[in-house]
Formats: C-alpha cells, sequence, structure tokens
C-alpha cells in the first residue's frame, strides 16, 4: 500500500509517516500542492492524506480538481478544522474521509484501512479486530486462528460490524441489511440475532466486545 | 447575555438642566437687585418727587380709612412733626390755583435747620364729597419715605417684572430640556448596548449639532469597538485551530514512548487540551453569534449523532450512554450548535456522574432535550452557579476549566432557548435545554408538522 501524506508541518508529518510506517504502510511525503502533482505524476498511489491548510493554497481545491478529472483515489483529510461545516464541505468537495486533530495514531490506521477496504479500493476483503479475522468473499470467520462456525445471518450481522470498528452501527441500518422484506421482523429477532453472534464469540475466546447502544445501535470494539 | 451593574444617575453631580435653571435664576435675582437699586437711585437724586409721593400716598391712605377727621390721622412713621386738617376752598392763602382759577394740588419743600419740612394739599374724597386735604411734614431721616419706596417698587419694579420674568425663566429652561433631549434619547439607547450586538448604533439627532457629533463619535467608536471584537473572535478561533497541530505532534509522540501509567496521564491531558480547545472555539462561535438558527432540525437525529460518536469515548472509560427519543423533537436551530450543546452536557456528566452508572440522553417530548445522570447531583447553591462560565465546584480540580455548561447556556439563549437543571441531593442531576417550537409550513399553506405535543 502507497501512501501520499500532504502536510506542511513537518514534525508532525515524519510522526505520521513513521507510525503507519510501522503499520506496514509505504508513505512518501510533501508538503505542498506543487509536489503533489509532480509526485503522482511519477506514482501511483493508493490513498492520499491531506491536510487543508497548506502553504500553497488550500487543499480542497486538490480535490475538487482530482474529482473532475474522475479520479477516484480515496482521500483522507486530516485537519485542525472539525466543524460540522468544515467537516461537511470536505466531503461535499470529494474526499471519503475527515480525521480531526489531535488524533489517536490507531484511529488514523483503521481509517486508512476502512478506506482501502472499500469496494474498487485496494485492500483485499479481510477484516480484522482484536483477534477476530473474517473472510468477507469467502464468508470464514476465524478466532485466534481457529475457524467459528456461525448462521449465515450472525456473520452477515458481524461483517457489517467489522466494517465499522469502534462506531456504532444503528439498528434500522442492520435491520435492513439482515431482513428481507418477507422476513416477519419481531422487534427482538435482531437483538436474539446480536445475543447468539455474542455467546458464540465468548465461546471462541474472541476478544472484540459488541455493545448495545440503548436507542442507536450496536458497536464492535476491539479490546481496550 | 452579561449582567451590568445598574447605572447610578445622579452619581455625577448636578444635572445640565438643573445647573441652567440654578444660573437663570441667579441671573434674575442680580437684574431685580439692579433694577431696585436704580428706582431707589432715581428717588433719592430728586427729593422733591419723593416729597410729592409722600403726601400723596398719605392723602390715599386717609380716603381709605375709616377715621372720621385729618386730626386722628397718625403720619407716616418716624416723622419729626405731623399735622392735617381739611381747608376751606375759598380761603386762598391755604390753597393754590392754577391758571382756570380752581384749587389744585401742590406739594412745597423747605429746608430747614435739621431736615426738611414738606407741606402741601390734595383733593381727597370723604363719604362722596369732594375735600382739600392740608398736610405739613417735619423729616429728619429717610424712615418716612419707606412707604414711599415700597410702594414704587412695587408699582414699578415687582408688578411688570416679576410675570415677566417667571416667564423668561419657564420659557428658558423649557427650552433647554428640550435641546437636551436628544442627550436622553442617546443615553437610553446607550444603556441598551450589548456586547453581543456590536452592530448596534445610535439614532443620530439632525439638531443640535452638539449632540449630533457626540453621538457620531460614540458611533465610530462603537465602530472601532466591533471591529475589535470581531478580530478578538477570530483570534480565538484562529487560535484554537493553530493549537491542534502542535497537539497532535504531542499525541503520537506520547503514543510512541512504552506504555506506562505517566504515558496514559500525559495521554489524558492531551485530551483535556484538546477539550478546552473544543470549548474556546464553541465560546467563540457562540459569541459571535455566527449561527443561523432559523434552520428545522430533528432533536434525535442530533442526539443519535452525538452519543453514537461519544460511544467509543464512553466504551474507552467504561461507562454506558443511552439515547431515547420521547416522541417527535422538531425545533428551530443551528444543528452543530445543538451538537455541542448535547455534547458539553455529555461530557460534564462523564465529569461529575463517575461511577458505572449509565448517562442517559434524550430528545423530545416537542422542543427539549435532556442529560440525566446518576452521579452525586448538585446542591441549590450550586445549581445556581453551574451556568456561570469558568465556574467549577472544586478549583482544585483540573479535569475541565468550568466552560462547558456556560457554553451550554450561551449556546441555547442564541437559539433564544434556555437550560435549566433539576436536582436533589444524591440522585443525579437532569439537565433540560429548551428551544423555540419549529413549525413550518409546506408550500400550500398547510402545517407540515407540529410536534409541540
Amino acid at each position: 500500500m502507497r501512501l501520499l501524506l500532504i502536510e506542511d508541518n513537518a514534525r508532525l508529518a515524519a510522526l505520521i509517516r513513521d507510525g503507519l510506517q510501522g503499520q506496514g504502510f509505504a508513505v512518501d511525503w510533501c508538503d505542498t500542492l506543487e509536489k503533489v502533482e509532480l509526485l503522482r505524476q511519477l506514482v501511483q498511489y493508493d490513498l492520499l492524506l491531506l491536510d487543508l491548510g497548506l502553504p500553497d493554497g488550500n487543499g480542497l481545491s486538490l480535490i475538487r480538481a482530482m474529482r473532475r478529472r474522475e479520479d477516484m483515489t480515496p482521500i483522507l483529510i486530516i485537519t485542525a478544522r472539525g466543524e460540522l461545516d468544515d467537516r461537511v464541505a470536505g466531503l461535499d468537495a470529494g474526499a471519503d474521509d475527515y480525521l480531526c486533530k489531535p488524533f489517536q495514531l490507531r484511529e488514523l490506521v483503521s481509517r486508512c484501512r476502512a478506506l482501502l477496504r472499500r469496494p474498487g479500493a485496494s485492500l483485499g476483503t479481510i477484516l480484522s479486530a482484536g483477534n477476530v479475522l473474517f473472510d468477507s468473499a469467502e464468508r470464514t470467520l476465524l478466532v485466534s486462528d481457529n475457524p467459528v462456525e456461525a448462521t449465515p445471518r450472525e456473520i452477515d450481522l458481524l461483517e457489517h460490524l467489522l466494517r465499522r470498528v469502534g462506531h456504532v452501527v444503528p439498528r434500522p441500518m442492520l435491520e435492513n441489511a439482515l431482513y428481507s422484506m418477507e422476513d416477519e421482523v419481531t422487534p427482538n429477532a435482531l437483538e436474539a440475532t446480536v445475543s447468539r453472534l455474542r455467546k458464540r464469540l465468548n465461546m471462541a475466546a474472541a476478544d472484540v466486545q459488541i455493545r448495545t447502544v440503548h436507542g442507536i445501535g450496536y458497536a464492535l470494539f476491539e479490546p481496550r | 447575555m452579561m449582567e451590568r451593574p445598574a447605572i447610578i444617575h445622579d452619581a455625577a453631580g448636578p444635572t445640565l438642566l438643573q445647573q441652567l435653571t440654578l444660573r437663570l435664576v441667579a441671573f434674575t435675582l442680580v437684574f431685580a437687585i439692579l433694577d431696585i437699586g436704580l428706582v431707589v437711585w432715581t428717588y433719592a437724586s430728586h427729593p422733591e418727587a419723593l416729597g410729592e409721593e409722600l403726601l400723596t400716598l398719605e392723602a390715599n391712605r386717609f380716603e381709605r380709612s375709616t377715621v372720621l377727621t385729618p386730626h386722628e390721622l397718625t403720619g407716616p412713621p418716624g416723622a419729626r412733626h405731623w399735622s392735617a386738617r381739611y381747608i376751606d376752598p375759598k380761603s386762598p392763602d391755604r390753597g393754590r390755583q392754577n391758571s382756570s382759577g380752581s384749587l389744585m394740588d401742590w406739594t412745597q419743600r423747605e429746608r430747614l435747620e435739621r431736615g426738611v419740612r414738606i407741606s402741601g394739599v390734595r383733593r381727597v374724597e370723604r363719604n362722596g364729597q369732594p375735600q382739600w386735604l392740608w398736610m405739613e411734614i417735619e423729616i429728619d431721616s429717610l424712615r418716612p419715605y419707606t412707604p414711599v419706596i415700597l410702594n414704587e417698587l412695587l408699582a414699578h419694579v415687582a408688578l411688570p417684572l416679576i410675570p415677566l420674568l417667571g416667564l423668561m425663566l419657564t420659557f428658558n429652561v423649557l427650552a433647554v430640556r428640550r435641546v437636551l433631549q436628544p442627550l436622553h434619547l442617546a443615553e437610553k439607547e446607550i444603556e441598551g448596548l450589548d456586547p453581543e450586538k456590536m452592530t448596534m448604533r445610535l439614532t443620530e439627532p439632525f439638531a443640535p449639532r452638539e449632540v449630533n457629533a457626540l453621538v457620531n463619535t460614540v458611533n465610530r467608536a462603537l465602530q472601532r469597538l466591533e471591529e475589535a471584537m470581531a478580530t478578538l473572535r477570530s483570534f480565538t478561533s484562529n487560535a484554537a485551530h493553530e493549537l491542534r497541530t502542535p497537539l497532535s505532534i504531542l499525541q503520537l509522540s506520547l503514543e510512541r514512548l512504552p506504555a506506562s501509567d505517566q504515558r496514559s496521564e500525559l495521554q489524558l491531558d492531551v485530551s483535556r487540551i484538546n477539550r478546552l480547545i473544543d470549548q474556546m472555539l464553541d465560546l467563540s462561535r457562540a459569541d459571535a453569534l455566527s449561527f443561523d438558527t432559523s434552520g428545522r432540525v430533528d432533536l434525535a437525529d442530533i442526539g443519535r449523532t452525538v452519543v453514537s460518536d461519544l460511544t467509543p469515548k464512553a466504551y474507552a472509560a467504561n461507562r454506558e450512554l443511552r439515547f431515547k427519543a420521547h416522541g417527535p423533537a422538531i425545533a428551530r436551530g443551528h444543528a452543530e450548535a445543538i451538537y455541542r450543546i448535547y455534547r458539553n452536557l455529555i461530557d460534564n456528566a462523564f465529569l461529575h456522574a463517575p461511577g458505572e452508572s449509565p448517562i442517559e440522553v434524550f430528545a423530545g417530548p416537542g422542543p427539549q432535550i435532556g442529560v440525566q445522570d446518576h452521579g452525586p447531583g448538585l446542591t441549590e447553591a450550586d445549581a445556581s452557579k453551574i451556568f456561570e462560565q469558568f465556574w467549577r465546584k472544586d478549583r482544585r480540580n483540573n479535569d475541565g476549566a468550568g466552560l462547558g455548561l456556560g457554553i451550554v447556556r450561551r449556546l441555547a439563549e442564541a437559539h433564544r432557548g434556555s437550560v435549566s437543571v433539576k436536582s436533589s441531593d444524591g440522585s443525579g442531576a437532569l439537565f433540560t435545554v429548551q428551544f423555540q417550537q419549529g413549525i413550518f409550513f409546506q408550500a400550500d399553506g398547510k402545517k407540515l408538522n407540529n410536534p409541540g405535543l
């Protein structure tokens, strides 16, 4: 995976680059929009990490220019301006995700993985969290390298939660994804599925946790 | 809104109106005294006229009195000698004739060794009968003249002058008051100035030019103040944003250190600083009132977003967040600002209600939201202070700057809403924010919704 980091603060850039390299990414770094254009002629990047406030202009203009050329390279904005309006502006311009400073390396890595995993993106279909490993093409589940059996519905549920590790997945979204129109969805159906999946993961000594977020949905967390 | 001390109107001496009135009254008095002096001087330089007046005055007094004969008259006070009697108009030695041969009034003044003698005749009416009264006075002081002078003053100074002066005084006072009116108006407007609405300006009066100039100057000063406030706000906002890059460096550098209690402490500090930066931004935005609060927002949607966003943090802190929508909760407002209100209330609950107990967030029914914790709750005395900025129950506790609830109040006020807290010791605290009813109409004029249950 080759990433391009565009950040004008050299120390921060070095820290991010070191951190990502430690996670197995290859990272190039530049500090102006001008250099981005040069580098992109030489290298095909899988993901751009973009700071918005750059010495020679606003990063949003780069995103717009790329999207106009139908260049769909995933872009993750890393910025100090994290208010709702700024996030909306960034995503509207065509960025794929938005990360507000300061952040933890773990958060950055997981966002990068999620972007690379998207359909058409470079990362394969292996989803992982803690000691749980899931192959979304083969529909197989491994916990500490041991295969675990589960019903297709439980597998679907796990996939949705794994795709949003550490985030709340709203209940209506899960219900829509897991049950077809013909299925009779009782109010407890989803809860029952979740509880069966939890039990199965516990039995297999998985270290991830599925939490109920009352009034909203469910979230899968990696070990603290 | 900030509380202002009441202005004390009479702290700085008398008003301009009082001062002008006082001067006008003093001027009137001086004028009257000058006038009196003039009258006295005129008579002093014409003693004959004074004697004539004295006899006329005595004759008039006799006409009005009830005494039967001139002999009973006492004469003016202080006279050395006084006598009076009727005379026969036919006795030529006592009267003097005018050119037509009939009797007439006359006065004669003779200088004596000591003082003067004044004698003369006056025609008086007694019981409908004309009589001729002969009088003679010897005077060696000014005292007998006093009634004459007083009479003169009354007739020629006081009577015409007092109403005139009174009228002038009234007119002047009214005119001054009227001229001062624009100043009073400006005073009222300045009183109403609000640092949160720096666009306000004073009404410029057409006249007088002096007041117009003053108001103009104040308006220009307000303009400069507004610019300074804007600079301050954008400085706060820029500073807050700029701080985030070094903070990121700190955060990532810390992560490279081997895990230890010290590292965890420092990481906690970083997140505290970050929270402070968030709050500085919230405050600068709330102060600048840079929200459009007229949009239609679903309070429940925003609540779900906030709770979702904060769930990872809650999980990391081993806490539980719950959300519940009590019926439709549509309001007028700005989504980001309401997000901040939720967020600060929840952060506050995290801080003050430690332990395993869940924090319950709710929206509705109607345009309201709430956050309930199950911590120690608040005393009544604390409840009155918690919405003040920088107030902390325990100043030694460095978990927050005491900004959160102040921000909640500012943001609620920016929505023309209100925030309140209900708590009894030991049973946790319930914070509620009430928003404006959001009723919206479809193009055909039908009500789109009426969420106020």
